[in-house]
């Protein structure tokens, strides 16, 4: 086990380079991450119907998401119990059973092992198939239909794990009656990075995007969003909030109600869906949320690799591959209550700004990789790369849980995310990690609601 | 349509067209994306599908709303794209990359509008990017040409991805 007080410093503004390219951190990651904290696995709308499948991974381990007959979800390990052949090659779609490729072992969509070819002749009838069914995933459960696997018996709720987070999740998952959906098809990209490099990104660097989008932004000129410039010549610290300190999950935030739709090149009906369902929106979540933070462009992500974007209406997934390499998965997600124009529309413009060739992500991809590949040099690896901005100038805020940073330019959530890996990786199971939800709004929101 | 009963161009327009193509890629290899739109007509539709690895066997349906294109291009969206490219503040592509289209298996077909070919081709994009990475993009492509003019101008292109994961860090390339 890698001694990991010295990777990341005390105050979290400091990270060795290693913790990006060494393998037995990497290895301890795939057991104290991935093995330990709740994972996404699917929305429970890419699987509506019984034998529905989504084949997906939890750190390295290919898992099998399964809607059953009475509607509930499991998961499996996507491996047949004979010899370990993979089960399931499909990356989706509807089946009644799986038939294992190599001696013909077939399951059922609860994972029970159904048969077993040459039963009588050359197992004697003497093989016991119960006890042969599919491995479970050891906790599945949702949250406004995000399905997440833990194959940690231990680990708190899925509830307890999101804690104060729900509260900033449900502005996009409870605004709306009817509640929301991915879709289209999986965008998979293969990236050369560590896979903490992208979620640190996304979580708390709004520094990066006037000066690496700067060509995107350029193009896209119908773009005004929260103050900033092409080449990062200013930016307005007002519109928005850096916010962290909940259980390792954070946002950022703006704060104006319609920004997050300011990407597209006309969004003239989306703003007419937004004032129109805004009443909605403040009936179910209060002012605070339905008025400053439902349509304004917000980066959520749950630890350890969840991401999605509101406005930009990006949702993604990062799955490790090694110390150096990822597997992105994208999808585009819509509230339910958006009109199918809307819903169409909010597909495209995902995919024009962030799919596999999106304007927007096809910055992103070198600088990950060129991270990552500059922390594997022997001697380059032994320095360290530096989240010192803004540092020491967080507080609470009434009516908001977390420890918030003014801005979205800020590495405030970004040491906020070190430090929860940190925690990860010391901890021998879950007693040693520590819960905070900073903050926590408890009288808070109705004080600033009323004000 | 079976093979069999279609109708080639005339031997010249075939060449001509298949000279095209090369041409094209040529251009693209280039960065010359000027020349490249010029060779678009007007109302050009650039289309790559998202695709997901299914059973053969599988019928369940697409999920509600379409399934979404990794290009759905028009004409001005290729321009937006090509804008970016050439901002000069696309720092991935600075120092420039090197690419090489290999255009192969072309077939080329009459269409009932005489003015119009239905061609297909195999595109084979070797993408050579910092220090020694090599990536190779394989799809194949079927097209609408349209003469105008004495000019050959694509009118559509949908391209068929031979990769579920794109195996690149950008997709900075035109198929
Ligand atoms: S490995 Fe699956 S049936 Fe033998
Ligand atoms: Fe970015």
């Amino acid at each position: 086990m890698t001694d990991h007080a010295g990777l990341v410093s005390a105050a979290g503004a400091v990270q060795r380079r290693q913790i990006y390219a060494d393998p037995a951190v990497y290895e301890q990651e795939l057991e104290r991450i991935f093995g330990r904290c709740w994972l996404f696995l699917v929305h429970e709308s890419q699987i509506p119907q019984p034998g529905d499948f989504f084949r997906t991974f939890m750190g390295e381990d290919d898992v099998l998401v399964v809607r059953q007959k009475d509607g509930s979800i499991k998961a499996f390990l996507n491996t047949c119990t004979h010899r370990g052949n993979r089960l399931c090659r499909a990356d989706r779609g509807n089946a009644r059973a799986f038939a294992c490729n190599y001696h013909g072992w077939a399951f059922g969509t609860d994972g029970a092992l159904v048969n077993v070819p040459l039963e009588k002749d050359a197992y004697f009838n003497e093989i016991d198939k119960t006890r042969f069914g599919l491995v479970e995933v050891d906790q599945v459960a949702s949250y406004k239909g995000l399905v997440f696997g833990c194959f940690d018996k231990n680990a708190p709720s899925l509830s307890e794990y999101l804690g104060d987070m729900k509260w900033y999740l449900d502005v996009w998952l409870d605004a709306q009656p009817g509640g929301t959906a991915l879709i289209g098809e999986t965008q998979k990209v293969e990236l050369m990075t560590n896979w903490k490099l992208p979620v640190e990104n996304v979580c708390g660097d709004g520094y990066h995007l006037g000066w690496a989008h700067a060509g995107a932004m350029k193009a896209v000129q119908s773009m005004d969003f929260s103050g900033f410039t092409v080449g990062n010549a200013s930016v307005d610290l007002e519109g928005g909030l850096s916010i962290a300190g909940l259980n390792g999950h954070s946002l950022l935030a703006t704060v104006d109600g319609v920004s997050g739709y300011s990407f597209y090149p006309d969004n003239a009906g989306i703003l007419r869906y937004l004032e129109q369902n805004r009443p909605t929106a403040i009936e179910r979540l209060g002012r605070q949320r339905g008025e400053k933070l439902w349509g304004s462009q917000l980066n959520l992500t749950v630890f350890p690799n969840l991401q999605f974007l509101p406005g930009l209406n990006w949702f993604r997934v990062y799955h490790p591959k090694g110390p150096g390499r990822i597997e992105q998965w994208s999808w585009a997600m819509v509230e339910n209550a958006m009109p199918d124009d809307i819903k169409q529309r909010i597909l495209d413009n995902q995919l024009l700004t962030f799919g596999p060739a999106g304007l927007f992500d096809n910055d992103d991809g070198d600088n990950l990789a060129a991270c990552t590949e500059q922390s594997s040099g022997w001697r380059t690896r032994q320095i360290d790369v530096h989240t010192n901005m803004a540092l020491g100038r967080s507080g609470p805020r009434p009516g908001f849980p977390g420890d918030i940073a003014v801005g979205v330019v800020s590495e405030h959530n970004q040491r906020y995310f070190y430090r929860r890996w940190q925690e990860h990786m010391a901890a021998r199971n879950w007693r040693q990690v520590p819960q905070y939800n900073l903050n926590p709004l408890a009288g808070d929101e109705a004080l600033a609601d009323a004000g | 349509m079976p093979a069999d009963t279609r109708v080639m161009l005339p031997v010249d327009q075939h060449l001509a067209l298949t000279q095209q193509l090369y041409c094209e890629a040529r251009l693209l290899d280039g960065e010359r994306y000027a020349d490249w739109l010029d060779l678009l007509a007007e109302d050009v539709r650039y289309q790559l599908p998202l695709t997901s690895r299914r059973f053969r066997a599988d019928r369940s349906a697409a999920l509600a709303v379409g399934p979404g294109y990794v290009f759905d291009d028009d004409k001005a969206r290729l321009e937006l794209r090509i804008q970016r490219l050439e901002s000069g503040l696309v720092w991935a592509e600075d120092p420039r990359n090197s690419a090489r289209r290999i255009v192969s298996n072309v077939e080329i077909y009459q269409v009932e509008t005489d003015r119009e070919a239905q061609v297909y081709s195999v595109v084979d994009i070797h993408r050579s990017r910092i220090d020694a990475q090599q990536r190779r993009l394989t799809a194949a492509r079927t097209d609408r040409w349209r003469c105008e003019g004495g000019v050959w101008r694509l009118v559509s292109r949908l391209i068929q991805f031979d990769h579920p994961v794109v195996i690149d860090s950008n997709l900075n390339v035109f198929f």
